[in-house]
């Protein structure tokens, strides 16, 4: 069996992204650099009522971003057509100027936590007012969370393969790792890896009963937080071998040098309290990529008490206190299943402009959380190494360390 | 093995010797009006014998189900330590449907503000991961793959990438699914699922006209110091880029394309490849395809086995077809392909009837998935 070879480099020459501060990275870096948050009043779920009233919401109407035919446009997700516009943008990327990449042997790995649900919420509602004979099943034929990859595959006919994964908020992250694995071991030869998640009522409701919800915007890592702000997003990346992104001719925006993966064996929800899992993941990453240490740290962040201080304690244990780290949720909150996707491409758009971006609402910092957190507004700083780290449901951790080109 | 008709090594043994069925009509939930009846459904399991009450109260079915089939698959090793950084890969194709459904219920009767976080807790689709690894304290990589058909194999293609890889000496790899009303009559209303005569799975038979969906798991322990029972010596992944998010598509290249490059990472010719453990799972289309893929790669010879007429479609049917072929090169026999009967003119190749002994050095297992993914994975008796 071919193994996924670490000698072997991995670069990124495309991204894409979709959430609460942009519908491209033009839009999402300006937010960033102009720390303006995407954080707002719910406003999707008309007649719902939650303890919580605060969302990182992606404009209702999608039409006017998806290039696909409406008709096949109909059947999909909106977790569907979030990841098919940001695959969209970053296979653009991807190819221009340079010889189109090989869709053929492209596969197409995607984390989501929700996949259709928001559609499975309506057609449970529809098929209790009119019984399930009436109830319109091609409603739901995109629930499973296999609908992403499948929408992206379609839309783009990639022969390479698809691959699904649904580990809760690690997912996206997971996604990634795995891609470039694939692409180390030559099971293909060029990799769309990302994740999406739209809102619906089942996760915005369950992090309500859980009290996991801050009922103001999320402040990450700071002395009042209270939890975290649901938001909703896509993110993709390319992902080829170097060599093969050299002779493409094509634009490398930065490499994928390692990828980490643990479990807290913990708790079905909590996260261990020192971080062990989040800790054995950042090491992982880091020997991957033959460092021992990153220039700044994407971090999960996701502004629960128990999250911030057991990354905290996971950093300090794995890489020491000097290196400088950010929640990039307090612009888009928590997108779930996108979360891995859509920090990766935050985490190489810092490498591109050596800009690290900020911790938005850090008031007053946690006496549990002792790193600098780069409050209110972006640093620029030198950036080799990033890291992006991304943990979910069940203790599942992922970290991603990208380097810059 | 969590099987419909069969609980833990043994029992599965004699099973899949009897080719005795494990599919039945389904009681737990009404039907009438549907075209399809019945399912591969777990009777005799009882997840008490494995799991704790305390534990127990906490978990979904799926979560049972996997938890328990992972305490077989470790009993099964004679109880072989497992190191701490071993990882868990699981498939499952739909997931905790039944648990959403159950939240939407109570999100109705008591508001979005009053339902119960524990259920919440249960429908995300890695809480039988969770729970697998917190009850065996694996702290390796935890990972839940949710490809449809697929899920199983791209499940144990990640898992196996990660232990050559270096990143974990060994894991826990399988599937799970559940049958429930959601999900049956969804599936019945796209008109997918057998019906008319007896509602029988049969993987390419001349009659089959739908697929019989199933439920249970089954888990592995890829790695470890346990004596092996067979390896896993290559995967092979490709897309049919005609088919649509709901259907197989037409162009069986793509299946060939995934066969060949498991072969090709196993290092071995198509000539060494004894049998082939299929993926056909009675429906018209997706049974067709794989048998021109099998046909034009390895010629109508090779004897197929169709494992899914005794435990139905998707992850649970997927991970003890795979069960099947482990079980195929550890005794060297073949399966009998429970369901098949009558020739189809279009399907030329030969499908095994019943069980026989026989030399097997390399197995590939197919699965063909709805929108168009394949995994395909090559068994062998020793190590590449």
């Amino acid at each position: 069996m071919r193994r996924p070879d670490l000698q072997t480099r991995i670069a990124v020459t495309g991204a894409g992204i979709i959430c609460a501060i942009g519908r491209n990275k033009e839009e999402v870096w300006r937010s960033i650099v102009e720390s303006r948050s995407g954080i707002g009043q719910l406003t999707r779920f008309e007649g719902e009522t939650f303890p919580t009233d605060k969302a990182a919401e992606v404009d209702e109407d999608l039409s006017d971003l998806v290039t696909m035919p409406r008709r096949d446009a109909r059947r999909l997700s909106r977790t569907d057509l979030l990841a098919v516009i940001a695959a969209s943008e970053a296979i653009a990327q991807a190819n221009h100027g340079s010889r189109p990449l090989p869709l053929e042997r492209a596969v197409v790995s995607t984390g989501t936590s929700t996949g259709g649900l928001l559609e499975g919420e309506s057609f449970f509602f529809r098929r209790r007012q009119v019984g399930r004979r009436r109830a319109r099943a091609s409603q739901v034929l995109q629930q499973p969370t296999s609908g992403p990859s499948d929408a992206v595959a379609r839309a783009f006919e990639l022969g390479g393969g698809v691959v699904s994964n649904a580990t809760a908020c690690a997912s996206g992250g997971a996604a990634i790792g795995m891609a470039g694995d694939y692409l180390r071991s030559g099971q293909a030869d060029v990799a769309i890896a990302g994740g999406s998640d739209a809102l619906c009522r089942l996760t915005y409701s369950g992090f309500n009963v859980l009290q996991a919800v801050d009922p103001a915007p999320c402040a990450p890592f700071s002395a009042d937080r209270k939890g975290i702000t649901l938001g909703e997003g896509a993110a993709y990346l390319v992902l080829e071998r170097w060599d093969d992104a050299v002779a493409r001719g094509a634009t490398i925006l930065a490499e994928l040098s390692g990828y980490g993966a643990s479990c807290d064996a913990h708790h079905a929800t909590a996260p261990a309290e020192d971080g062990r899992g989040a800790q054995a993941a950042i090491r992982r990453a880091l020997f991957e990529a033959g460092l021992s240490t990153v220039d700044y740290i994407n971090a999960h962040g996701t502004g629960t008490p128990l999250n911030d201080s057991a990354e905290t304690c996971a950093i300090i244990s794995a890489v020491g206190s000097n290196v400088p780290v950010s929640s990039t949720k307090s612009y888009f909150g928590h997108t779930l299943g996108a979360a891995g996707g859509v920090e990766a491409v935050i985490s190489v758009l810092a490498l591109q402009n050596q800009l690290a971006p900020p911790t938005l609402r850090l008031r007053e910092t946690s006496a549990d959380c002792s790193l600098d957190y780069i409050p209110h507004t972006a640093r620029p700083m030198a950036m080799d190494a990033v890291l992006s780290n991304t943990f979910g449901f069940g203790g599942s951790n992922v970290s991603l360390l990208f380097r810059r080109v | 093995m969590v099987a419909p008709g069969a609980i833990g090594v043994a029992a599965f043994r004699a099973q899949l010797a009897e080719g005795r069925s494990g599919i039945a009509v389904i009681d737990r939930f009404d039907t009438a009006g549907l075209t399809a009846h019945k399912a591969a459904l777990l009777r005799d399991f009882n997840p008490r014998e494995f799991i704790s009450p305390g534990k127990m109260r906490r978990m979904n079915n799926l979560s049972r189900s996997g938890l328990s089939a992972a305490r077989l698959a470790v009993q099964d090793s004679g109880n072989a330590a497992l190191d701490q950084s071993t990882g868990v890969a699981i498939g499952t194709s739909f997931g905790p449907v039944q648990t959403s459904v159950e939240y939407m219920e109570e999100y109705v009767a008591k508001g979005a503000s009053l339902a119960p976080p524990q259920l919440f807790a249960e429908s995300v689709a890695n809480a039988p991961g969770s729970h697998i690894a917190i009850d065996l304290d694996l702290r390796g990589f935890n990972i839940t793959i949710t490809q449809r058909e697929s899920s199983v194999l791209a499940a144990a293609m990640y898992a196996a990438s990660q232990i050559v890889k270096g990143a974990a000496p060994a894991a826990l790899i399988g599937g799970v699914e559940e049958v429930n009303e959601m999900l049956f009559s969804v599936i019945d209303r796209i008109g997918a699922l057998a019906h008319g005569d007896d509602e029988n799975s049969r993987p390419f038979d001349r009659r089959r006209n739908g697929m019989v969906i199933g439920e249970g798991g089954a888990m592995f322990i890829a790695g470890g110091s346990a004596p092996p029972q067979a390896y896993f010596s290559g995967f092979g992944i490709a897309r049919d880029i005609t088919a649509s998010v709901s259907d197989w598509g037409t162009e069986h290249e793509a299946v060939v394309r995934a066969m060949r490059a498991a072969i090709d990472d196993a290092g071995i010719a198509t000539a060494d490849v004894d049998a082939v453990y299929a993926s056909a799972n009675s429906t018209v289309r997706a049974d067709r395809l794989e048998a021109r893929a099998i046909n034009a790669l390895f010629g109508a010879q090779i004897p197929v086995v169709a494992a899914k007429g005794i435990f139905g479609e998707y992850a649970a049917g997927g991970a003890l077809q795979l069960a099947a072929a482990v079980l195929a090169i550890a005794d060297q026999n073949l399966h009998p392909s429970v369901g098949f009967a009558e020739r189809d003119e279009e399907i030329d190749i030969a499908v095994n009837g019943s069980l026989r002994k026989m030399a097997l050095r390399h197995i590939v297992v197919n699965s063909v998935s709805a929108g168009g993914g394949i995994v395909s994975a090559v068994l062998s008796r020793e190590p590449a």
